[in-house]
């Protein structure tokens, strides 16, 4: 305020300057995020407006605005609804499975009973190190019912039927993502401070009471953080089932949503595909955000 | 895992004349004669195919051609993968100037404006004696003055069948589906299934449907009709409901590893499919080379032989190609050359289109793998007796699909394979409407 001319002026060239430089680090990620991020979504919900009309069994196509044609179609689409069905049912009983276990695992590595926690910290780690394709052919091939090393379980145990095959797919996903969110989880128990600890022993609290009433309440956010994850994943579920296609012909077209809108888009029919797009993302977004609410609204109360 | 799935589907004419043609879009190669001429200079054509060993023939042409040079890409087989990218290539505007499309599924690309018309390129009308004449219907649509592809091969079906497990069991190999039955269920007993049913490929099941004398679709030229649960096909549904309820046949999911291992492990005793399945089982089952035979297909009714197409392939010059001229005489060259198709049948076991194609050496041979039979020549007669009416419609990946969910349902449990043709009716006839397609209720 009562800074003289001269020093007035320096601030605002290094504002200037300090502009410049946010420019030049934010511009990879803008042009990036914009390109393809933010177009790609414009562009679905753009074409997701339009409907084809021609002249004729065979008639040129015209692509003309269409209004809501699309979403009422999805909103009709009972193949749609159910496999949103299916991977809803999937994610109440695979992701606090998931997240259970996970947190298990990430409480056992901090607790100071436990020896070669670097091994374990690793070795729980290492299945998400491998492609979530790769480790879907894996288990394809595992659960087969003549291809598997364990043929007699297999055969005794359909698990690629139409009745087991969701949660065969739950076990892969699983699999997969159980040492990713422990490691999450993990590193927001490393994370509590020492004295808090030191307070619950000489309240005379063992290491079951400090992880059930200290490191547990103190990690709801990164349970909430990884549920949301979770959810996401869950709905957009694609490549696992996409693989078990190549094992089991019980994983429909239809199966889950990012399925069927693939299976549209090369019929093809983008526009519908693109309107299903925008429901899911919708949907995805509504079910993340109640979430969030309920758990805040908890964690506050 | 993609094998020889050369080309699934086969095909006949979507016979109506269509009044509009004329004024459709107007760009590329439509039209008059001026439209195709050739380029000035060398050219580099690209090619997407998934045909085996077809760098082969084409190295063949680039040698003979050092102007027109031929890039192949491979990819997957149309259904898994190839036609949805071509289809995303033809919006973006930069498809392959030539691609690999299977007769049913030309009246999808046509109806996406995807096919350069290529009768006005040097020499493309006259060579229309040269193929069997259903394949050449088919890719014109039974217009005058248009071509949209240039056939390949065919698929007329029969049955592959294992000699040697037929004659240890004593069993007669069946000629009628009756017979056919009564051997499924002595193979049972014996351990065995006497095949794999198709479940997630129906256009095995088409080729059944074809053989049978139904038709799933038709077009008026001012609209289409569906038929998917005509008596023809419930038929065949019922026959194949009543193996699959009595545990008959095998249901592993077709083109995989587990049901290559069923053929291999001997398993699974016959496989009624086409010609380009010899390079099914020779590359799936190499463990039985030597114990394959070949017959015509079971019949509906003793001493009858008509037989179904099962695939079949075109190269067809795609939208936007800027060189249409050159790529067509490529297209007609891979399809015509006495060595392009030895070439294309001892890497993949193709079957060519052409009248003349049937005489070559290669195809009056005996075949190693199927114990030195003439396994060509039951196929030739195979052909002959295929009924060339079949008509596809223009979403069949949509049917497809959707019949193949239907079937996938009734081997697990839920409906039957007639319930999957009626939701497979009512599910096309909405496709076509959201496409716009006029299409009868």
């Amino acid at each position: 305020m009562s800074t003289d001319t001269p020093t007035r002026g320096k601030p605002k060239s290094r504002a200037v300057r300090h502009r410049g430089a946010l420019l030049v680090f934010l511009a990879p990620f803008g042009v990036l995020f914009t390109l393809f991020y933010i177009v790609p979504i414009l562009y679905a919900i753009y074409q997701s407006t339009l409907v084809v009309e021609r002249d004729g069994t065979f008639g040129a196509a015209r692509q003309v605005f269409g209004g809501l044609t699309q979403y009422i179609a999805v909103f009709q689409n009972d193949a749609f609804w159910q496999s949103i069905g299916r991977v809803m049912l999937f994610g109440i009983v695979q992701v606090p499975i998931m997240l259970g276990l996970a947190l298990l695992l990430a409480l056992l590595l901090d607790s100071p009973l436990v020896r070669g926690t670097k091994f374990f910290r690793l070795a729980f780690f290492a299945p998400y190190a491998v492609p979530g394709v790769i480790a879907a052919i894996m288990w394809g091939f595992l659960y087969s019912p003549n291809l598997s090393p364990f043929t007699d379980v297999t055969r005794a145990i359909p698990f690629l039927s139409g009745e087991l095959v969701l949660w065969s797919i739950a076990n892969v996903v699983t699999w997969v993502y159980v040492g990713y969110n422990m490691l999450i989880i993990y590193s927001a128990l490393l994370a509590i401070p020492q004295e808090i600890y030191e307070a619950a022993r000489l309240d005379g609290a063992g290491q079951a009471r400090i992880a059930w009433s200290i490191k547990i309440p103190l990690v709801v956010p990164a349970l909430v953080l990884t549920g949301i994850f979770s959810i996401i994943g869950t709905l957009q579920l694609l490549a696992e089932p996409q693989v078990f296609r190549s094992f089991t012909s019980t994983v429909t077209s239809d199966f889950t949503p990012n399925l069927l809108i693939y299976s549209t888009a090369s019929v093809p029919n983008v526009s519908l595909a693109a309107a299903m797009s925008v429901v899911l993302a919708l949907t995805t977004f509504i079910l993340s955000f109640t979430v969030l609410k309920l758990t805040q609204r908890r964690t506050q109360a | 895992m993609a094998i020889s799935r050369i080309a699934r589907t086969g095909a006949i004419v979507a016979a109506a004349t269509l009044a509009l043609t004329a004024c459709s879009t107007g760009t590329g190669g439509d039209g008059a004669s001026g439209d195709c001429a050739p380029s000035d200079g060398p050219v580099t054509l690209t090619f997407t195919s998934w045909l085996p060993g077809v760098e082969e023939a084409v190295a063949i042409w680039n040698e003979e051609n050092p102007d027109i040079q031929v890039n192949v890409q491979t990819g997957p087989n149309g259904l898994g993968g190839t036609y949805q990218n071509f289809f995303n290539q033809l919006a973006a505007g930069n498809a392959p100037d030539l691609g690999q499309i299977e007769y049913d599924a030309m009246p999808n690309f046509r109806v996406q404006d995807g096919l350069e018309n290529i009768a006005a390129c040097e020499g493309i009308l006259d060579a229309r004696s040269q193929f069997v004449d259903w394949t050449w219907s088919q890719v014109t649509f039974g217009e005058e003055n248009a071509v949209y592809a240039i056939p390949q091969d065919t698929g007329p079906m029969a049955m592959f069948y294992r000699a040697d497990l037929f004659e240890e069991a004593g069993i007669d190999v069946p000629t009628t589906w009756d017979e056919y039955r009564a051997a499924a269920e002595a193979i049972r007993e014996e351990g065995g299934y006497i095949t794999n049913f198709s479940q997630s490929d129906i256009n095995q099941f088409a080729g059944f449907v074809w053989q049978t004398g139904g038709q799933w679709f038709s077009n008026s030229g001012d609209e289409w009709q569906v038929n998917l649960t005509g008596d023809e096909s419930l038929m065949v549904a019922e026959y194949w409901q009543g193996l699959l309820a009595d545990d008959l046949v095998s249901a592993n999911p077709p083109w995989t590893d587990e049901w290559n291992a069923a053929f291999n492990n001997s398993e699974v005793w016959t496989w009624v499919s086409a010609v380009w399945g010899a390079n099914t089982i020779l590359s799936g089952a190499p463990d039985t080379a030597g114990n394959w035979a070949v017959a015509p297909m079971p019949q509906w009714e003793a001493g009858a032989s008509a037989a179904g197409n099962w695939g079949g392939s075109t190269t067809a010059v795609l939208k936007g190609s800027d060189h249409p001229y050159e790529a067509a005489q490529f297209a007609l060259w891979l399809n015509t050359d006495a060595d392009a198709l030895t070439a294309m049948n001892r890497t993949a076991q193709i079957y060519p289109a052409t009248i003349e194609g049937a005489n070559l050496p290669v195809f009056t041979q005996g075949v190693e793998f199927y114990g030195g039979q003439e396994i060509y020549q039951v196929f030739a007669e195979a052909g002959t007796n295929v009924d060339p009416n079949f008509v596809w419609g223009p979403t069949m990946t949509q049917v497809y699909n959707d019949v193949a969910d239907g079937f996938s349902g009734a081997i697990s449990g839920t409906g039957t394979l007639m319930d999957a043709l009626t939701a497979g009716q009512q599910s096309t006839i909405a496709a076509l409407r959201a496409a716009s397609i006029p299409v009868q209720e």
